[in-house]
């Protein structure tokens, strides 16, 4: 086996094919098929009024830290797009505001990625017009709740935990903090990036999503005090199925060859 | 398990004849529309001309039934909770102080005593249904009357990158692919004898998240290999390429995309200055002046 | 007249992945001339895809790693022209059958390259209607990947490469996940393709017999070296050769390769069958036959049946009738082999077995109980099930995590579940990779982590499904020396599978399903001689026992040879002792 290398070496110009913002077209034509079809795969949440959310809505995150804002926003808008019309009782009310919640959720996540690999576009400022955006997705909600429809100040805030605990996670350094722990190799720190990671997305989607529903369909004051226990619950679920199927995918992804996306965050 | 597939409807059809782009735009109208009014009225209309439609071109009846059988709980959670609870709303939109009651429960009985339905709210919430169902069902009436390869040529032509269009189609080539194998997966942890269904919901997250693992994975080591077929057949990205389907604008096509934008424009303008489409509009007469409300 | 300029040169070609540290090519000089059909040869992990994906750029140019040496096609060098214009010239069909079709129908498939290379619509056209003939598709223009067989996708795979007309058309094992007609069809489509319109051909494959039928030239590579090139009657004669690096030589071979050593000599080894059987015209014309003595069938188990069906129906809610009264019974400590072209039923009647299914009509039991009577959890206990591909059935990060997460779901104690897992381990040796996670083993290790997994349950019946598709002849050889030894410990194994030829050393016993019907059940000796039961289900018996039928013109009776072990015994006083039955398992 010792068998000496004969050849000259060459310079290798790996292109390594064709890319939408450093990863590659096929990544993101698998990922989003994964989206599309874990959308029809329910998880249950069994709580009183609590039915399921589609297992799909536990890795828009993921997807996010493996291929980078853009290409994993289009991965997931794409996905749940498919799986829109395919499996149209998934899609809630109004069918493109889910689509949108995948992609923006995606996006969100990708913008974490402080990589400063050779080649990778800066994005170390990303989120700050990201945060302004979901500040001002929350004012338009809770305002109108309060202004217009008569929410109490209070009955907003505690139905709105979830989005705001995950605008605040999003707008502190602990954002930077749990992409480290995501890359961390420690089974733990991963773990724990994981789930703090996917209740900040869920939320920050969540109420992307809700504040469009809210200018639809426009529920009345007493909803908002039914949903208070509700809501956060389900985020508990959609981060723990996040970060179950994170830690494994990422581990996988570290055991093999596979070619790693430029924006990649594990 | 079948093979899932976006249902395509062969009948021919003005719909299956028309170009994707000019459905497009039909499709962005009548949302549009949807999205402005809030008359139960106008929105029936609207919503039953789309169902017809649908109907029309030959989308079964049994995928309409399907999508309103699924809708069925929200919908009445809608009318319940708009029902008894969308007073101040409604109130606005109708410029009236009191409501007309439509029942009330004695005051005798316990937490729900005294309270009630409004009529208004009540009618607010069948508008809000109506609005859901179009903005449902328009879509699959544009989408499953044309040939995937037609909607892929139409979107490069209204200027979507071919790139991201590829991405669209090769998903869902791709995706009932890996549906096949999340159920293939869902199979073999019930051939180890776990049943997450009884599990407890913690233990659940643990054992039932996992089919994503290897599916997520196997999506991924399959990408590599695609990588390599698409390299091996020339696959640049660039919209610059050929066609083998055509996508021309026939004078049909000119022709719906005027209708649409006519009828747009008028209804827009009937609903600003005649109010036709607001929520009161011919059901709640008694209202003053109706009180802009968007 | 001088020879013309070839189409493909190695120049010292070496090749390290990423972070490799050993080179997955090494030194590999070589010349592939036009109008060549070359078969590529070499045990799994031996730089056969790799050096496929040179051809057209793709490794390094996608991949990137450490390139050393020099490719031309058609005078381009790989690393200076970009793979797609290389595309032009190299057309490639690959392995899996699914992720190849990207289009959602036959002539978009076809069109996809000629539009990205700007090709004019009506040229498509005309390109479309010519590759189709070519691979025999005319007339599926509008159908969905999906409505097509396993050897149907492979030819479109091959019209949409013959599309751009390359002058190389390089296929990477493209029969491997195909059942024995689809295999027939691709080799035939190349075949022509070589033959009648010129069409270079650079094929991976393992299956011997074939390659042996139609290559002209054979490279044998190992461990990313260059082992030997030269025509099939040069290759597969040196059967040493090939056993050293793992590799299966055809069955006719390996046979007068044994009547050779036993002091016989017949000139040149045949490598195909006809060959074979004009060989054997020759010698029993020379030498008088001595039929080898049969061991006398084993007695069949006769327990009480384990796993029986009864008049057992089935039919798919779109209306397909997959199982048509099927009625059988298992006993306890069987080994049973179920065989059958795709559709023919196999995987529906093992599903019944599993309870994913529940029958139409009639009913399938399981120690006498109706399994609907079971729970998930008390039928996973009883019978365990590999199913063909290994990674659908991996959920953890670590092999020994693997190997107990069913027990420890299942409320096991803690004791338990760790005697459980390491013996479970220790049976399938893979202790020392206990910590490691699943997807860093080979498939072949892949899979003995399954199955190491359902063993820990403790089954007594264990169903493989395909457990040999898509493996190296040593691959397969591995998963099998398993289930022998299983069905020593007295478990009872059923074994689907469509490699006739590795089943004699270890099922005792056949189905053979055809069109939802069982068209036979019997021993293995006497199934494999049914060659019109096996032909209605578009199976061919292993040339052993073709070559086994010819010899009867010579003998007495029936001899009911399985090996080239068997028939080469005829010729040998006294036969071959049973220790040489095997190929040997070299260091493994």
């Amino acid at each position: 086996m010792s068998q000496e290398i004969l050849g000259a070496e060459r310079k290798v110009k790996a292109v390594g094919g064709v890319a939408i913002d450093g990863a590659p077209v096929a990544y993101l034509i698998a990922l989003a098929a994964a989206v599309a079809a874990l959308s029809f795969i329910p998880f249950s949440v069994i709580l009183a009024a609590g039915g399921s959310f589609p297992l799909s809505q536990g890795i828009y995150a993921l997807v996010g830290w493996i291929l980078g804002p853009v290409a994993g926003g289009i991965a997931c808008g794409i996905g749940r797009l498919i799986g829109v019309f395919v499996a149209p009782h998934t899609a809630g009310p109004v069918p493109l505001a889910s689509v949108w919640g995948a992609a923006i959720a995606s996006f969100a996540a990708g913008a974490m990625s402080t990589a400063r690999e050779e080649g990778a576009p800066r994005r170390d400022w990303w989120w700050i017009p990201l945060s302004v955006f979901f500040v001002m997705e929350w004012l338009l909600f809770v305002g109108r709740a309060v202004l217009v429809n008569g929410v109490s100040v209070q009955v907003a805030l505690l139905n709105t935990f979830v989005n705001w605990s995950a605008i605040l996670l999003y707008v502190l350094p602990t954002r930077t903090l749990i992409a480290r722990l995501i890359g961390s190799r420690n089974i733990a720190a991963l773990a724990a990036g994981l789930f703090l990671g996917t209740w900040m997305i869920a939320g920050l989607s969540h109420l992307s999503v809700t504040v469009i529903l809210y200018y639809i369909l426009n529920w009345p004051p007493e909803v908002w005090a039914t949903l208070i226990p509700i809501i956060p619950m389900e985020n508990l679920f959609r981060s723990l199925v996040g970060t179950v199927i994170g830690t494994g995918v990422i581990a996988g992804l570290r055991a093999t060859e596979l070619v790693r996306p430029r924006s990649a965050l594990y | 398990m079948g093979v899932i597939r976006f249902q395509r409807v062969w009948r021919e059809s003005l719909f299956t004849r028309l170009d994707f782009r000019a459905k497009l735009l039909i499709v962005a109208v009548i949302s549009l529309v949807a999205f402005v009014w809030e008359s139960p009225i106008t929105l029936a209309a609207l919503a039953l001309t789309v169902i017809i439609a649908a109907l029309l071109s030959g989308i079964e009846a049994a995928y309409l039934g399907r999508i309103f059988r699924l809708m069925m709980p929200l919908y009445g959670l809608l009318l319940v909770t708009h029902g008894f609870w969308n007073t101040q709303q409604v109130r606005v939109l109708t410029g009236r102080e009191t409501l007309t009651p439509l029942f009330t429960f004695p005051s005798a009985w316990p937490l729900v005593g005294g309270g009630g339905m409004s009529v208004e709210g009540f009618v607010y919430g069948w508008a809000v249904i109506l609005r859901t169902i179009v903005l449902i069902l328009v879509l699959p009436l544009a989408i499953f009357t044309t040939d995937i390869n037609q909607i892929m040529v139409g979107l490069v032509r209204i200027g979507i990158p071919y790139k991201l269009v590829f991405i669209f189609s090769s998903t869902l080539r791709f995706f009932p692919l890996l549906f096949g194998e999340a159920q293939a997966i869902i199979e073999a942890q019930r051939l180890r004898g776990l049943e997450p269904q009884r599990m407890g919901p913690l233990q659940r997250v643990r054992v039932y998240a996992r089919i994503a693992i290897p599916l997520i994975l196997g999506a991924l080591v399959k990408a590599q290999q695609l990588e390599a077929v698409l390299q091996a057949r020339a696959f640049t990205g660039s919209s610059a390429r050929t066609y083998l389907h055509e996508s021309r604008l026939r004078r049909v096509d000119w022709g719906v995309i005027l209708l649409g934008l006519g009828l747009f424009v008028t209804a827009m303008a009937l609903y600003v200055w005649l109010g036709v489409g607001k929520f009161a509009w011919l059901i709640f007469p008694s209202a003053p002046t109706p009180v802009p409300h968007r | 007249m001088e020879p013309p300029e070839p189409l493909v040169q190695f120049e010292a070609v070496s090749y390290l992945y990423p972070r490799a540290t050993r080179p997955a090519l090494r030194n590999i000089s070589l010349d592939i001339r036009r109008g060549e059909f070359v078969g590529l040869i070499g045990a799994t992990g031996a730089g056969k895809t790799t050096l496929c994906l040179t051809l057209n750029g793709i490794v390094p140019q996608f991949y990137g790693g450490r390139f050393f040496g020099r490719i031309t096609v058609a005078g381009m060098d790989t690393l200076e022209h970009p793979t797609g214009m290389l595309a032009r010239y190299v057309g490639m069909v690959f392995q899996d059958p699914e992720t190849q079709l990207i289009a959602n129908s036959v002539e978009d498939e076809v069109a996809f390259a000629l539009e990205n290379l700007q090709v004019p619509r009506e040229e498509i056209r005309a390109r479309i209607t010519y590759v189709l003939q070519a691979v025999r598709l005319d007339g599926y223009e509008r159908k969905h990947p999906s409505e097509l067989s396993g050897g149907q996708k492979q030819r479109l795979a091959i019209a949409a490469a013959l599309a751009m007309r390359p002058a190389l058309l390089v296929l990477d094992e493209p029969t491997s996940q195909l059942d024995p007609v689809g295999e027939q069809e691709v080799f035939a489509v190349a075949d022509e393709l070589n033959r009648e319109l010129g069409v270079t051909v650079l094929m991976a494959s393992h299956a011997a017999e074939r390659l042996a039928e139609y290559a002209t030239r054979l490279i044998l590579l190992s461990a990313g070296s260059l082992v030997a090139v030269g025509s099939p009657d040069e290759i597969y004669p040196q059967i040493e050769l090939l056993e050293r690096h793992h590799l299966r030589p055809p069955q006719v071979a390996r046979t007068f390769y044994l009547i050779n050593k036993a002091g016989h000599p017949t000139g040149r080894l045949p490598v195909r069958l006809e060959d074979g059987l004009r060989a054997l015209d020759s010698l029993c014309a020379q030498c008088t036959l001595t039929p080898p003595s049969i061991p006398p069938e084993p007695q069949g188990a006769d327990g009480p049946a384990l796993v029986s069906a009864r008049d057992l129906k089935y039919t798919y809610p779109d209306g397909t009738r997959a199982l048509n009264g099927v009625s059988l019974d298992i006993r306890a400590g069987e080994y049973v082999v179920i065989i059958g072209q795709n559709g023919a039923g196999k995987t529906t009647l093992i599903k019944h077995f599993l309870r994913l299914l529940e029958p139409t009509e009639g009913k399938v039991l399981i120690g006498g109980r109706d399994t609907r009577e079971f729970t998930v959890g008390e039928l996973a206990r009883r019978v365990g099930y590999v199913g063909q591909n290994p990674d659908h059935q991996i959920f953890n990060a670590s092999v020994k995590d693997e190997v107990s997460f069913a027990l420890r779901h299942l409320g096991y104690p803690a004791a338990e579940i760790r005697a459980r897992t390491s013996a479970s381990l220790e049976a399938l040796g893979l202790l020392d990779m206990q910590d490691m996670h699943p997807l860093a083993l080979t498939r072949g290790d892949r899979a003995r982590v399954v199955l190491a997994a359902v063993l820990a349950l403790q089954p007594e019946v264990i169903i493989l499904d395909e457990p040999t598709t898509g493996q190296d002849y040593r691959g397969a050889k591995s998963i099998l020396d398993i289930t022998r030894e299983l069905h020593r410990q007295g478990k009872t194994v059923i074994v689907v599978t469509h490699h006739l030829y590795l089943m004699p050393e270890y099922a005792r016993r056949v189905l053979v399903m055809g069109k939802g019907t069982l068209l036979l059940d019997a021993p293995l000796r006497q199934a494999y001689h049914q060659l019109d039961v096996l032909g209605a289900t578009f199976l061919e018996p292993p040339q052993a026992v073709l070559l086994s039928r010819y010899l009867e013109r010579y003998s007495a009776g029936e001899l009911r040879l399985l090996t080239p072990e068997e028939v080469a015994a005829c010729f040998i006083p006294g036969g071959v002792e049973r220790g040489s039955h095997q190929i040997p398992e070299s260091v493994a």
